[in-house]
């Protein structure tokens, strides 16, 4: 036996702080469907009431906006989907109260919700791919 | 007093008994006719149409999916599904299916927008909701002044027109469901729509957006024509007023005049010039009475120029119901008699 496995004085602390940082990165996706949800009706607005000449313009700066968010929402999801580990664990749902337990929940739940978000930034764009005009 | 509340509640007894039998057909009857969303007459409408049976037939189709399944795992197989099955129906049922389901949806409904928001092509309506009528201005392609006409829209068949939409007061709704959707008119604020009626024909719009005590008796007869009929409809519209052509006609004129009625009613090519109720100038050609309400025979003209308010509570307009048979017959000669 060695002393490789012990603990670390500041251990728990790390891993406190790793948890706490987790559960504010399970938030960045819907956050990202909000801010993209967001500029999406405030640019159309915008435009079409001052601007409506510049209309195509705004649609494919909001296709390109559209790509960044879904690029953000698949490196959460990804970062997310080793987090929740469940290809190695065979876990699919974690009840036990313990501190890898909880880690990867974490992970789960951020799965879904880029999952989510994915698919309303989706629907989101169609009307910007679909509408052509202001009217 | 009791006797009464017997008979009362008797009443009501059998009349709950009845209102099925008496619903079924109304109901039925409702799908066809003059103001039925399902009995389209313009390319919008059927549009519509064809959008309610795919959600129709889709949501029973689901309810039938869902409702079987229930039924399947609840009454004829109880064993506990393995948890690889369940959570596949989770991901499949649960996520997969309904984003795909709901995409395509979004997507059919996002693809018929553009035609049903698509400008006119010549000719521009001008509706304002009043309380509780309607006020029609036509402006055909190019037109410097309006004509005006109210409780009353025509268009022509095969061609798309631009109805701009506005309210004096409250917000009215304007819908003609055998021609398309329903659009909310604001006072200060214009909004717009356009129709295409395809089949020419009458049928019925309708202020779909409570606004009042007469909400429900507010109204429009809605004729498409074939262009060149249109046309010369117009142009008849657009003629001021005939002379009255009989002795009785005349004297009806002339109480038209002494009892102030054009203080509110214009009649083009008199003295009358009031703006604040109807254009009368060919509302003996019209379809119907204060929108949409009463026909334009003799007799109705005459009630309602005798029960306004009984007719349409509220109505700005007031009764003249002292004015003498023969005063009253006379003005209603004279009204009938502007073609």
């Amino acid at each position: 036996m060695t002393c490789k496995h012990l603990p670390r004085p500041d251990e728990e602390h790390r891993e406190f702080r790793e948890e706490a940082d987790s559960l504010w990165r399970i938030t960045l996706s819907p956050v990202t469907w909000v801010a993209h949800f967001l500029l999406s009706y405030i640019v159309v607005a915008v435009v079409c009431a001052k601007a409506p000449a510049l209309l195509g313009t705004a649609r494919i700066g909001l296709l390109v906006a559209t790509l960044l968010a879904l690029a953000v929402i698949v490196w959460l999801g990804l970062r997310a989907w080793r987090q929740w580990d469940w290809n190695n664990t065979g876990d699919y749902t974690n009840p036990v109260g313990e501190a890898e337990d909880r880690h990867q929940f974490l992970g789960h739940a951020a799965v879904l919700l880029a999952l989510i978000s994915a698919i309303g930034v989706i629907y989101g764009t169609l009307p910007v791919l679909m509408l052509e005009s202001c009217r | 007093m009791s006797g009464g509340l017997i008979r009362t509640l008797h009443l009501g007894s059998t009349r709950r008994t009845r209102a099925p039998m008496l619903i079924a057909p109304a109901l039925l009857a409702a799908c066809e006719g003059q103001q039925s969303a399902l009995a389209p007459a313009g390319s919008d409408a059927r549009v519509l149409d064809d959008l309610f049976w795919v959600m129709l037939v889709g949501a029973v189709i689901l309810w039938l999916l869902i409702n079987g399944l229930f039924f399947y795992v609840t009454r004829i197989n109880r064993a506990a599904l393995s948890r690889r099955f369940a959570n596949g129906l989770i991901v499949v049922g649960g996520v997969i299916f309904p984003t795909v389901v709901l995409g395509a949806l979004l997507t059919y409904g996002l693809s018929i927008m553009p035609d049903q928001r698509a400008p006119g092509e010549g000719l521009t309506l001008r509706v304002t909701g009043e309380q509780w009528w309607w006020r029609v201005e036509y402006w055909p392609d190019g037109a410097d002044a309006p004509i005006i006409a109210a409780n009353e829209i025509r268009l022509p068949t095969g061609q798309r027109s631009e109805i701009v939409l506005d309210s004096a007061r409250v917000i009215h709704s304007f819908w003609i469901p055998a021609l398309g959707g329903k659009m909310d008119m604001f006072p200060g604020r214009e909004s717009r729509m356009s129709l295409m009626p395809e089949t020419p024909g009458r049928w019925r719009g309708q202020c779909a957006e409570f606004c009042g005590a007469s909400h429900a008796l507010m109204a429009f007869d809605v004729v498409a024509m074939p262009l060149a009929d249109f046309t010369a409809w117009l142009q008849m519209q657009a003629a001021p007023a005939r002379p009255p052509a009989t002795d009785a006609a005349e004297r009806g004129a002339q109480i038209f005049a002494r009892e102030g009625c054009g203080a509110c009613h214009a009649v083009r090519g008199t003295e009358a010039r009031g703006a604040v109720g109807p254009d009368l100038t060919h509302v003996g050609s019209r379809l119907s009475l204060g929108a949409g309400t009463l026909k334009t025979t003799l007799t109705d003209f005459e009630r309602w120029i005798t029960h306004t308010g009984a007719i349409k509570p509220e109505v700005e307009m007031p009764a003249y119901d002292y004015l003498t048979d023969t005063d009253l017959s006379d003005l209603a000669q004279y009204l009938k008699g502007l073609e």
